[in-house]
Formats: C-alpha cells, sequence, structure tokens
C-alpha cells in the first residue's frame, strides 16, 4: 500500500511539502541565524525612517508583524503546533468515532442521528465557539495549566466532528455486513469479534486514510475560523499595546499556531492586510497539499481495483 | 414526487431534540448557568442587549436574500464557465482540472478577506469604491457579500459539472446523437446539460450545508447583521430559537430534494 502510494506524485508532492513543512518547523533555529525582529527601519545616517509593521516589499520575503516579528519565523514557528494539533484531532475523531459506531450499531439509541441532523444547521466555528467560551471563563475564574487547556480545547474539537463520523462508519459497516460473504463466515460459525478485525476492518481501512485526510482539512478550516473569533488554542492574555497616548487592549496568542497569528492582528486587517494573509495562504497550501494527497490515494486505489 | 409530512415531522423532532442536547451541553460540562439576569428573548454583543424578536424575521431574510441570490449567481456562473470549458481542446481541459482542485482548497475565510482587502485596495489606488465592503449597523449591503459568498460554490459546482460533463461525454446515446449528424453545440445543450441538472441535484445537499458554514464566516468579516451573527451571540431558550430559524426551512428543502431523489431512482429501477 505504502509502496503503491509512494509511486503517485500528487502523493508524493503533498507528502513532501508537509513533512517538509514540519521538519523546517522544528530545525530553523539552528539552520538560520538572523535577525528575527525589525522593530524600526532606518537610513544609511542611522536616521529612524519607519515603524513596524512593515510590508513584504521592505521585508521581504513576508513583512512583519505589529511587534516587527518577522513573519517567516512566526509560521516557521507555528507551522509545527498547527500541523501536529490538526493531524492529532483528525486522529482521534478517526479513533473514536471507529469506537463508537462498533457499539452504536447495536443499539437503538438515535442519540447520535439526532445530533448530526441538528448540526447540519449549525456552522462548526458557531459549535466549537459555543463550547470553548465557557471554558475560557472557567480558565479565567480558576486557571488551568496551559497543557490542560490544550488538551480540553482538543477535546472539544475531537467531540465537535465525532458525530457526524460515527453515522457515516455505522453505515458503511452495515453495508459491509450485509456482503455474502460476511454472512457466510457468520453462518460457518466465527465469532463478531473475530468477523470485525479480519474482515471490517480491512475492508474500511482504505476509506478509514481517505477521512482521515478530509478530516485534517476541516479542522484546518475550523482553526482558522476559530483564529477570526479570537479564540486561541492555548489561551490567550490581553496585554496593553501602542505608545503611552494611545494605549489599546489586544489579545494575544499564547501558542504560537497560524489561527492565533490570524486572530490576534485581525483588527489590523485594512492598515495591514500581509499579516493576515500570510498565515492563512499557509493554512490554503496545506490544504492543497493534503488535497493533493488525497488524489494520490484516489488514484492509487483505483489502480488497485482495475 | 413523493413527500410525506410524516417523515417530514419525524425530522423535525429529530433536530429538536439534538439542537436541546448540544445547547445544554456546554453548561452541563463546564457547570456555568446561564445569565440570570437575562430575559429568555434578549441576547447580547459587546455588553448591549437586543431582543429577539421581532428583529430576527428581518434578519432572517436578509441572510437569506443573500444566501439565495449568491446561490442562484454560483449556479449560473458554473454552467456557463463548463460549457466554456467543454469548448476547450483537451490539454487545456487537463490544466482547468488542476487549476479547480487548486482554488477548491482555499479557505472561505482566505477568499472573503482577500475579496475584501483587494476592494479597499482598488478604492485607495483608484478612488474607485466598487461597493461598499463592510455594514454598518442600519446601513445594509448586498452586492458585495453575494459576490464573495458565490465564489466558492461556483468553484465547486464548476468541479462537479465539468466531471459529470466528462462521463457524460463516453455514454451511448452521444455517440448516437453524433452518428445522427447532430452538432455538437446542439447534443451539449439540449441533452447533456438536461441529464448533468438531474445529477447535481444530488449534490445539493452538501453544498448548501458547506454554504451556511460559509455565511456566517462572512456575516462575520463584513460586520453584516445576520442570522448567523444572533446565533453565536446567543444561549439556552434563544439560540434553539434561532437554530429552529435555520433548521425549519432548510430541512423542509432537505426532504423535498430526497423524495425527488427517491422518485428518480424508483424510476430508474423500473426502467432497468
Amino acid at each position: 500500500m505504502i509502496v503503491r502510494l509512494l509511486r503517485q506524485p500528487q502523493f508524493l508532492i503533498g507528502f513532501l511539502f508537509i513533512a517538509s513543512l514540519i521538519l523546517l518547523s522544528f530545525i530553523y533555529p539552528s539552520l538560520m541565524d538572523v535577525q528575527k525582529e525589525s522593530k524600526f527601519l532606518y537610513d544609511e545616517n542611522e536616521v529612524i525612517v519607519g515603524v513596524a509593521p512593515f510590508s513584504p516589499k521592505d521585508m521581504p520575503p513576508f513583512g512583519t508583524d505589529m511587534n516587527g516579528k518577522h513573519l517567516l519565523y512566526l509560521v516557521l514557528e507555528g507551522a509545527k503546533y498547527t500541523i501536529l494539533i490538526t493531524l492529532v484531532i483528525a486522529f482521534l475523531r478517526i479513533f473514536f468515532a471507529l469506537f463508537f459506531s462498533l457499539f452504536h450499531r447495536k443499539s437503538k439509541s438515535t442519540f447520535f442521528d439526532d445530533i448530526v441532523q441538528a448540526t447540519l444547521y449549525i456552522p462548526t466555528a458557531i459549535l466549537a465557539y459555543m463550547f470553548m467560551v465557557p471554558l475560557f471563563v472557567k480558565d479565567a475564574t480558576e486557571p488551568m495549566g496551559m497543557m490542560t487547556l490544550i488538551m480540553l480545547q482538543c477535546l472539544i474539537l475531537v467531540g465537535i466532528g465525532v458525530p457526524p463520523l460515527v453515522s457515516t462508519f455505522s453505515e458503511e459497516i452495515r453495508s459491509i455486513l450485509a456482503k455474502d460473504y460476511i454472512v457466510s463466515t457468520f453462518s460457518l460459525g466465527s465469532k463478531k469479534p473475530y468477523v470485525y478485525y479480519k474482515h471490517v476492518l480491512p475492508e474500511l481501512s482504505s476509506k478509514l486514510l481517505l477521512l482521515f485526510a478530509q478530516q485534517a482539512i476541516q479542522t484546518l478550516i475550523l482553526l482558522a475560523h476559530l483564529g477570526v473569533l479570537a479564540v486561541f488554542i492555548g489561551g490567550s492574555k490581553t496585554v496593553m499595546m501602542g505608545d503611552i497616548f494611545n494605549l489599546t487592549p489586544a489579545t494575544i496568542s499564547l501558542s504560537g499556531e497560524w489561527a492565533g497569528i490570524i486572530g490576534q492582528s485581525y483588527q489590523k486587517l485594512l492598515t495591514a492586510p500581509w499579516i493576515i494573509l500570510v498565515p492563512l495562504s499557509f493554512f490554503a497550501f496545506t490544504i492543497f497539499s493534503i488535497n493533493l494527497m488525497i488524489q494520490g490515494i484516489q488514484n492509487s486505489l483505483k489502480s488497485n481495483k482495475s | 414526487m413523493n413527500f410525506s409530512f410524516t417523515s417530514y415531522l419525524k425530522r423535525l423532532r429529530s433536530i429538536l431534540i439534538g439542537v436541546l442536547i448540544i445547547s445544554f451541553l456546554p453548561s452541563i460540562f463546564f457547570g456555568i448557568a446561564p445569565l440570570q439576569s437575562m430575559k429568555l428573548w434578549e441576547y447580547t454583543i459587546e455588553n448591549r442587549k437586543y431582543s429577539l424578536f421581532p428583529d430576527i424575521f428581518d434578519k432572517f431574510f436578509y441572510s437569506m436574500t443573500i444566501f439565495f441570490t449568491a446561490l442562484l449567481l454560483g449556479l449560473l456562473v458554473a454552467l456557463l464557465l463548463t460549457f466554456l470549458a467543454t469548448l476547450l481542446p483537451r490539454p487545456l481541459k487537463r490544466a482547468v482540472y488542476g487549476f479547480l482542485t487548486l482554488l477548491e482548497s482555499l479557505p472561505d475565510l482566505f477568499i472573503v478577506i482577500a475579496l475584501q482587502v483587494s476592494a479597499v485596495y482598488i478604492f485607495k489606488k483608484t478612488g474607485l469604491l466598487i461597493a461598499n465592503v463592510s455594514g454598518v449597523y442600519d446601513n445594509r449591503i448586498y452586492f458585495f457579500p453575494i459576490l464573495t459568498l458565490s465564489v466558492l460554490p461556483t468553484i465547486q459546482l464548476f468541479k462537479i459539472t465539468f466531471l459529470l460533463m466528462k462521463e457524460e461525454q463516453n455514454k451511448p446515446y452521444i455517440t448516437v446523437a453524433r452518428a445522427m449528424g447532430l452538432g455538437n453545440l446542439y447534443i451539449t445543450l439540449n441533452h447533456v446539460f438536461r441529464n448533468i441538472m438531474t445529477s447535481l441535484f444530488q449534490y445539493s445537499k452538501t453544498i448548501f450545508v458547506f454554504m451556511l458554514s460559509n455565511l456566517f464566516i462572512l456575516e462575520y468579516v463584513f460586520n453584516l447583521n445576520g442570522i448567523m451573527t444572533i446565533m453565536l451571540n446567543t444561549q439556552g431558550v434563544s439560540f434553539i430559537i434561532t437554530v429552529l430559524f435555520i433548521a425549519i426551512p432548510f430541512s423542509f428543502l432537505f426532504e423535498v430534494m430526497e423524495s425527488y431523489r427517491g422518485g428518480i431512482n424508483v424510476q430508474k429501477e423500473d426502467a432497468a
């Protein structure tokens, strides 16, 4: 399976992009030792000619944010958190959904179906927001550690994605169990766990990979939306920004993930649009490479069948 | 057409139970009671209280105007583009498909923000204000939100119709029509398009749900006062009411679509 996937150029390109992004994010401090901040711009006579934020024209390649931090480094720094959190959430969603759907099929309760029916009409960002806001309120009154907060937030993001997946999976499993060879396996006397392990899971496995990739895309989009809503993974803190005459409170994301970069500068959209567009385009490229991987997987599945 | 009212009611009951569970889960998890001082029909945006009724009707219709106009616009443009794309030579078609995959990967947020920024940029450079890019309290804007909301459905619909078209082109009836000496244009317009429209119907639910999510981020970024803004800021009972405002008409649409599709399938089985 893996060898066949590696032969698909589309899969390879997508995979290499994401892998190199994560790798760069981990090793860039030892590779590049250049200044990461430039708050003021001087001309040749050491006279200040500009103050942050600088546009990509002044400070290639991506410009700086409001505090003069170079966006290139911010984005690289955030890549590992963003992508790894996304992958973990997507994996957990699939895992729990599979786990629940094995039991769900037997029980008569329509709990998941009801929730799925209702979530069709509520955008996922609103759903996540509803759960996140009480969490922040609670964090403000009785502070928990950053790790606990991140774990709880990830749990929320996982929980939101599980019900729709459960209903997809239980339908899928139902259709597999209705196949002739499964019926004959049962009548030959095999136990249920054996059938699930030996027949149902292998049939699902090719679908699982596809669903995993799709969930990763959905999680990325959800993270971006939450960033705009000023809900940050890892919490935020409010600091006073600006000079002494013009103090304005600003929320700052504590972990460096991309959605946080978007959210903390969102109010400056019209004065410095590149601060938002750069991380957003990284979101877009990551999603594009996942889409390429999906296409590669589909191609290899097709060639497998024929 | 075998639309049954009871199955619609069943679906509504299911939605109602689901919304009830969802709206009370946060307070169960985190043990925070909703604010006692608030009346049931009130919600707050930035510390200011608003009453849910009768504003919600107005806002609902505003949002739905944007939604459906954008959908229609998207559908029309997508069909037009597909039609143009079929006239292209073969290698260019592959390029179009690849380009569409790239466009499809753009997050909705990216498109909304990029369009807004570019409109402002054009205004700064040339002094030409294409259209208002942000809503102020009573001033309702239509042109720009509709344009923005229609971009992603256009891309998706274009991709779907493009694929369907490719599938359709290899079917025997096209070959027969060619053999009869009918023109390429005539076949595409009169036969292929009609068949595609019925297949396109199957994807409508996915596109509707996807567009609702887009509508939310659009309203937030453009600062429109629509139904999604209310949904974001309400809790408890008023949240349930807001969701039902969207759920009741849309679930009706879905139910009609599904019964219609069921009708098509039955017809196909009869024919087979």
